[in-house]
């Protein structure tokens, strides 16, 4: 803890190096790996396979960057991806801020047991649904439909959320509520008005992790779909690089595209850096009282 | 963290009173507002777990109609098949390694990261870095790190003179390897170790340094045991992930070298939905399911006796 | 944000479900021509072949369609659109495929329609043996032939002083020469054999004790009665399990999905593979000089045999129409096809010339040369069970034959590794 100053310079000298040694360390664990990336991106496609590796390309290919994402249909997946993630947020946040506002602002008979039924169930494995809920999906004609993929969000779908907007929900002073009752408002209307407003970095927040999980959700897409020209982003490159009868993928089309496919999360966590991490931190925070 | 913890005591203290003089009338808005949640619940929770109870105790391939077995499943599972014991032996073994190296690093790395010197919050950004990436995007991009033969980690520890591995391709290293990969992501055990860092009142510190409590000594006394509620939750959220883990043994390994790296998930995964035209035995995938599901509520039941961790803290009146 | 926006909400939802259903392959009205889709697992370039033969099929009444879809996910969407009943008319499909969806009553049975020029002698024999099932029906027909080898490194060899692998050389000078081979020129192995140390293996061995006169791993592989290890074939696995050990040959558990790549690159001189990345090397065009020898022998020649095909889905829509669709496949596409793209010779055998042409032309006479030889071989060995329960067998192979490989489990206990075989096949035979 160097929050407790330490007294003789020397001293500060040494852990001062030794914290930026460290830094440094930790730094290149994180970002080496992304730049080597780029520079098998760069290379042609033999040139991955030389032995030994080196670490830049001779030639830099700056073709990949176009060839590779034609042959991954990057435009394709990406659009997918994009309808598929920015519905489930819209569905997942707002359920579960409906929901939260409910359990935490209304009296009515079966709060208790509701709060007890979705928090239970934050503790279900998902992979518990997954085999009857394809057979339902089969049977009501969603088999490679987008529908398994975003009608869940509509319904409530991430049980952490209502449980978040819940928590969040019960921090507003309820003279509010009266208030805007007196004004002759109903439900809906301070829902809307006076609550939506008033939460704005709870469903940030939500709607970022709802982001997260749409975006990287592969299991799902991969059981449910099964037309290519459907896939989202995860199952489309996962296909790209998987060997079938013995041919070598192309690994420097697909490191290329990869880049392209860190891209929209990459943007978003340095545009909304901040309730990326209040995001997880309140999840610990909703425990300590 | 902080922000949200805050008003919530605030709230808390505020509701009294505030929601008894509510009308009757609240009861239909409120089944309007908590509809889609209900049915939701129904459908995505009710629902499967009665059905795939059932489907545990039947022989059903997708095409045909389910036959019930009985226990038939569960008899085939632990005393014939051949992948099953396998399969729990390496589900627990990620985790094993996983779960704890996950606390420990994520816990250091916010230690460091909650220090003041110049540069500390690009580092937290950079550790945190891996967390937002697609996981399709990285776990492929490691698949090809640990190429024994022209992947990054083995051409940077051949030049560096140290032992290099196969990696993936070693029954013996596969499972680390995988582990090593999803430690790259430390990052968000990071951060929320760092928010409850933050949130442990400095004065604690200055009344242990006034004591003559060492670091190590104050790490002890006071760190652990304020953040105690957090690292108890970790270990829940952290156990009950890895045992689903599926992901990165799909991608990187597809279960092997051997049954190396077979999780349970993955086998539930092959054996209802296999590829190349054979056929689904998802009967036999749901006892899988169910072996699994109990092993998880076996882990949170053992982690809800040391702690009231999840217990519905409402002030509010009924 | 109020109710408006959730109407809207809604309404996005209405607007999908019905872009998302009729995303699907939408065919004409009963009025109209018939649609004849189809789907293979072929690469881009050999599809784009394929396409353009399927074009010059003129018939008024029907129109067929070339489904795209990306080769490395086909066994996941096999499954997948066996699930939802919307196979294609046509699809490429395995023996074992074939075998235990013909047991289902999935696909057509063909067995009436093929007769005068388009009769079962104009196939090769083997192929049109082991489409058929049990009870005599033919659920798809075989369409190419899957023939193995070993692609050879000749620039190594030739380096390392060796003479290069040709039609009768033995099981022991293969494993000499990947020793000496071995970390030469950034080569790991000298041997990579995925067939052999896969979850195949098992079956791959039998050419060993089979050439030396002994008895293949089981009697059948459609229709097993029994799985058994003689002591020629003991003698197989000890070989391979010593070679493995002193590190000549790739050990189970070895990835193999870029072995195709490292060979091009000269960092693996001998591996086992199909005949099909000739196609591939084609248009790669490997650094090396290269060369396709037929497996090693001991006393006589013995070679894998594998057959793929083309499935028909019971529901298809007219079965007149997907059936001429099938035969013009069959015997005018590959004619197109294989000149551009010399994947695998036509299990109907008049079609096999194209093939043979157009490797002679691209100089792959090493080829031509092994995959004549394999197809006339007489001793064959299947690749692998084709029946219900063939994956539990992939299981026990994992759990016990590839430990005995990769030396965990002593040689001794491969009896058992039998025995648990030959108590699957009597329960679920």
């Amino acid at each position: 803890m160097t929050t407790l100053p330490t007294d003789r310079r020397p001293r500060r000298l040494i852990g001062t190096t030794a914290w930026y040694v460290t830094a440094l360390f930790v730094a290149a664990v994180m970002i080496v790996p992304l730049l080597w990336m780029i520079t098998i991106g760069l290379k042609s496609g033999s040139a991955v396979f030389e032995i030994p590796p080196r670490l830049l390309p001779r030639e830099w290919t700056w073709r990949n960057f176009i060839d590779g994402p034609q042959a991954i249909h990057f435009p394709r997946l990406l659009l997918n991806s994009t309808i598929i993630t920015a519905l489930s947020v819209l569905g997942g946040v707002m359920t579960a801020m409906m929901a939260g506002y409910a359990l935490a602002r209304l009296r009515f008979p079966g709060r208790k047991v509701w709060f007890y039924l979705f928090v239970g169930s934050m503790l279900l494995p998902g992979v518990v649904g997954l085999i009857p809920l394809f057979q339902l999906y089969k049977s009501i004609g969603w088999y490679d439909t987008w529908l398994p993929l975003i009608v869940p969000a509509f319904l409530g779908g991430n049980p952490l959320f209502i449980f978040l907007a819940r928590q969040y929900f019960l921090a507003i002073p309820y003279s509010i509520d009266e208030a805007a009752k007196i004004d002759g408002a109903g439900h809906l209307r301070i829902f809307t008005q006076v609550m939506l407003p008033l939460t704005r970095p709870a469903w940030i927040t939500m709607a970022i992790l709802a982001f997260q999980a749409s975006w990287n959700d592969y299991l799902n897409p991969l059981v449910y779909l099964y037309s290519s020209g459907k896939w989202p982003l995860s199952v489309g490159m996962a296909a790209f690089i998987s060997p079938f009868a013995g041919k070598t993928p192309d690994w420097s089309y697909y490191m290329a595209t990869n880049l392209l496919y860190m891209l929209p999360p990459l943007i978003l966590f340095f545009v909304a850096q901040r309730y990326f991490i209040q995001g997880l931190g309140s999840l610990g925070s909703t425990t300590q009282k | 963290m902080t922000r949200l913890s805050r008003p919530f005591q605030r709230g808390n203290t505020r509701s009294r009173g505030g929601l008894s003089r509510s009308a009757g009338s609240d009861t239909l808005a409120a089944y309007l507002f908590i509809a889609p949640a209900i049915i939701g619940f129904a459908v995505f929770v009710g629902y499967p777990l009665i059905r795939s109870f059932y489907l545990a105790l039947t022989k059903y391939n997708g095409l045909a109609e389910p036959v019930f077995v009985g226990l038939g499943n569960f008899r085939r599972l632990f005393t014939t098949d051949p992948a099953f014991w396998p399969a729990l032996r390496a589900t627990g073994y990620l985790v094993v390694l996983y779960v704890p190296l996950s606390l420990i690093l994520g816990l250091a790395l916010a230690m460091f990261c909650n220090q003041r010197f110049r540069g500390v919050s690009l580092l937290r950004t950079l550790a945190y870095l891996p967390v937002v990436l697609p996981a399709v995007a990285t776990i492929t991009l490691w698949k090809f790190i640990l190429n024994p033969q022209v992947g990054l980690l083995n051409t940077v520890l051949d030049r560096l003179g140290l032992p290099t591995s196969l990696w993936l391709q070693s029954p013996t290293m596969a499972m680390p390897s995988v582990v090593l990969m999803m430690l790259w992501g430390v990052g968000g055990t990071m951060i929320i170790f760092l928010a409850a860092l933050q949130a442990v009142p400095t004065e604690l510190y200055e009344a242990a340094k006034v004591d003559g409590a060492g670091p190590w000594s104050a790490f002890v006394r006071i760190t652990v045991p304020t953040i105690s509620p957090i690292i108890l939750l970790q270990v829940i959220l952290q156990t009950t992930a890895a045992l689903q883990t599926f992901n990165q043994p799909k991608i990187l390994t597809n279960g092997g070298p051997g049954f190396s790296t077979s999780v349970l998930m993955l086998s539930i995964y092959n054996n209802g939905f296999p590829n190349l035209g054979r056929i689904p035995q998802l009967g036999y995938a749901s006892a899988q399911v169910w072996v699994l599901f109990v092993i998880i509520i076996a882990v949170i039941a053992l982690a809800a006796k040391f702690t009231s961790l999840w217990t519905y803290s409402d002030n509010t009146p009924d | 944000m109020n109710t408006k926006l959730i109407g809207a909400a809604a309404l996005a939802c209405a607007g999908l479900l019905t872009l998302s259903a009729c995303g699907g392959s939408d065919s004409g009205s009963s009025d109209g021509p018939v649609t004849v889709t189809v789907m293979t697992w072929e690469s881009t370039q050999t599809n784009a072949v394929i396409k353009k033969a399927l074009a010059s099929f003129v018939d008024p009444n029907i129109k067929v369609e070339l489904l795209d879809t990306p080769s490395g996910q086909y066994g996941d969407k096999l499954s997948s659109l066996t699930q939802a009943k919307k196979l294609p008319d046509l699809f490429w499909c395995g023996n074992d495929t074939e075998q235990q969806y013909t047991q289902q009553g999935l696909l057509v049975d063909w067995t009436s329609k093929l007769t005068g020029d388009f009769g079962p002698d104009k196939f090769v024999g083997s192929a049109i043996e082991n489409w058929k099932t049990a009870d005599g029906q033919m659920g798809g027909l075989p369409s190419l032939m899957n023939t193995y080898g070993l692609w050879y490194n000749a620039d190594a060899f030739t380096a390392a002083g060796l003479q290069i692998p040709k039609d009768g050389w033995t099981w022991d000078e293969m494993y000499a020469a990947a020793t000496k081979l071995t970390g030469k020129n950034g080569a790991k192995y000298g041997l990579v054999a995925d067939q052999l140390t896969g979850p195949d293996g098992p079956f791959t061995m039998s050419m060993y004790a089979v050439s030396a006169g002994g008895a293949p791993f089981t009697d059948n592989v459609n229709h097993p009665t029994k799985a058994e290890a003689d002591a020629k074939y003991t003698e197989g696995v000890q070989k391979l399990t010593d070679a493995v050990k002193n590190g000549s040959v790739a050990p189970p558990g070895y990835d193999a999905s870029n072995a195709q790549s490292l060979f091009a690159a000269g960092k693996v001189p001998m591996m086992f593979g199909g005949q099909w990345l000739a196609a591939g090397f084609q248009v790669d065009k490997p650094k090396v000089k290269y060369g396709f020898a037929p497996f090693p022998q001991v006393t006589t020649p013995a070679t894998l045999y594998d057959s793929v095909g083309i499935c028909t889905p019971q529901y298809t829509k007219d079965q007149d129409a997907t059936f001429k669709v099938l035969q013009y496949i069959n015997t005018k596409v590959w004619d197109a096809v294989l000149p551009e793209s010399p994947v695998a010779p036509p299990a109907y055998t008049p079609a096999q010339a194209s093939y043979f042409d157009a490797l002679t032309k691209a100089q792959q006479t090493t080829v031509v040369d092994t995959v004549k030889a394999d197809l006339a071989a007489e001793k064959t060995v299947g690749v692998r069970f084709t029946t219900q329960w063939a994956q539990q067998v992939g299981d026990l192979t994992t759990a016990e034959y590839q430990p005995i490989l990769s030396g965990k489990k002593p040689i001794t206990n491969l009896p058992s590794y039998i025995e648990k075989i030959n108590a699957l096949i009597k329960s679920g035979g």
